[in-house]
């Protein structure tokens, strides 16, 4: 991820303290993407008004790094499915794309997944543009 | 010693919040004794150029009652907010933008569009829509400009205090006019209604399960509702669990559950997200585990219009405000 494909796009990424923030520290994200980068204890704690203030700060996607689901041991991820889920059907209703959030399930070691799914969705919302 | 200047205005709203001053009922008159109202266009034959005629903050407090959503309006509450030394946003659609504040789900285009020709009553075959300025041979008409996105008072102006409610109950109304006639009022920006949500005053909280778990969502129509147990038990949304209490369960003793016209607890900043959480994290499935996520995905399409329930009375105070619309 150089500097010319992340281009300004604006990308926030809630990842778990457990399963992610290790390969997250093992990744070769540049010092600017772990600053965009926010580690949570728990991504049960990341409600649906923490995404949409990424938005309300500037952020064109918002991007979710969970345990896999049955690995965390709140079982809190089913949650944050359920709430992601639901809003996004509401965002669709509100005319925003619901691509602009997305939920992955990464282990404590696969760092090649969590620097995939960065990569992948800087893609995606770079095609998206910022929302107007 | 001169009683203090009332003033009393309403802006998009039903006139529900007007009914509920009359509500006061006897003690009104002890209301109109205290107090001199100055300006109140539903009952009294006060004008624009009365208030104009006032000093700067004359008026004590005004309580301005709607949603702001034209011209008129926005021109009327800075006036008022000019002439007075409280501004008291009344009820949720001056709170939080109330049921107007569902025009936010469209705009100006499409409502004109729906109003002046498609309804099934409308004919209007020479398509005659309102205009700001129409000319006429007497010289030119004029109408108010009518703005895409309806607003809340404190998006419009800077309000002190709220009082909550679809309308908001007498009880609710005297103790904020009291307290505000003493001198006896909180910390501005206050929300004049107990900090507490409605399901801890709910006469069915003592129905509701140790662990609360909907299991399918069920709507209003769909089952007979047991008038004793709490609806969330039952499976239909509630949304007194995010929602201010003060109301006296109006609509539960109604046997109807809450849509959150009291607004939000203090430190939520998006009311109909912040519902919406609490409701998804109670949504528990058996099997969960074995659910995809498309399965999931299609359970979740039961709840129908999920913006439309939660945003029911707050959608010009959310974080988006307002449905984006594509640019023509």
């Amino acid at each position: 991820m150089n500097d010319s494909k992340t281009d300004s796009v604006k990308v926030t990424a809630f990842c778990c303290n457990w399963s992610v923030k290790p390969g997250l520290r093992l990744s070769n994200l540049t010092t600017d993407e772990e600053d965009k980068t926010i580690v949570t204890m728990c991504t049960g704690r990341v409600g649906p008004e923490l995404v949409m203030q990424a938005f309300e700060y500037g952020a064109w996607g918002v991007l979710i790094c969970s345990c896999p689901l049955g690995e965390c041991k709140h079982d809190a991820n089913y949650k944050t499915l359920r709430r992601i889920l639901l809003l996004k059907r509401m965002l669709l209703q509100l005319n925003i794309e619901p691509e602009r959030v997305r939920i992955e399930w990464i282990d404590t070691g696969e760092v090649g997944k969590l620097q995939n799914a960065l990569n992948g969705f800087y893609d995606e919302i770079k095609k998206l543009g910022p929302i107007k | 010693m001169a009683k203090p200047k009332v003033a009393f205005y309403w802006n998009a709203s039903c006139g529900g919040c007007e009914e509920a001053v009359i509500d006061l009922a006897e003690d009104l008159l002890k209301v109109a004794d205290a107090v001199d109202i100055v300006f109140w266009p539903v009952a009294l034959d006060f004008k624009k150029k009365d208030v104009e005629a006032l000093k700067d903050k004359e008026i004590a407090v005004s309580f301005i009652n709607g949603a702001i959503r034209t011209e008129e309006q926005e021109e009327m509450v800075k006036l008022l907010r000019k002439k007075s030394g409280l501004v008291v946003a009344f009820g949720s659609c001056a709170h939080i933008g109330g049921i107007p504040g569902l025009a936010n789900f469209t705009n100006r285009d499409e409502i004109f569009e729906r109003a002046y020709k498609t309804t099934e009553s409308t004919n209007n075959p020479e398509d005659v829509f309102p205009q700001v300025k129409t000319k006429v041979p007497e010289g030119e008409l004029t109408l108010p400009l009518f703005f895409d996105t309806v607003k809340t008072l404190d998006q419009t102006v800077d309000v002190d205090y709220y009082i909550p409610g679809c309308p908001p109950p007498p009880d609710i109304i005297m103790d904020a006019v009291t307290a505000i006639l003493k001198g006896n009022l909180p910390e501005k920006g206050s929300v004049l209604s107990p900090n507490i949500a409605l399901c801890d005053e709910c006469d069915r909280n003592e129905s509701k399960p140790e662990k609360l778990e909907i299991p399918e969502f069920n709507r209003v129509h769909q089952i007979e509702i047991d008038p004793e147990k709490c609806f969330l038990a039952q499976g239909i949304i509630c949304m007194g669990i995010s929602t201010r209490s003060g109301c006296g369960q109006r609509c539960i003793n109604a046997n109807m559950p809450c849509r959150g016209c009291f607004g939000p607890l203090d430190g939520i900043k998006d009311f109909g997200l912040r519902t919406m959480a609490g409701i998804a994290s109670i949504f528990a499935l058996e099997n969960e585990e074995n659910l995809s996520e498309e399965d999931l995905s299609k359970l979740m399409d039961k709840l129908v219009d999920p913006a439309g329930l939660f945003y029911m009375y707050s959608l010009p105070s959310s974080i988006l405000r307002r449905k984006r619309m594509e640019e023509k």
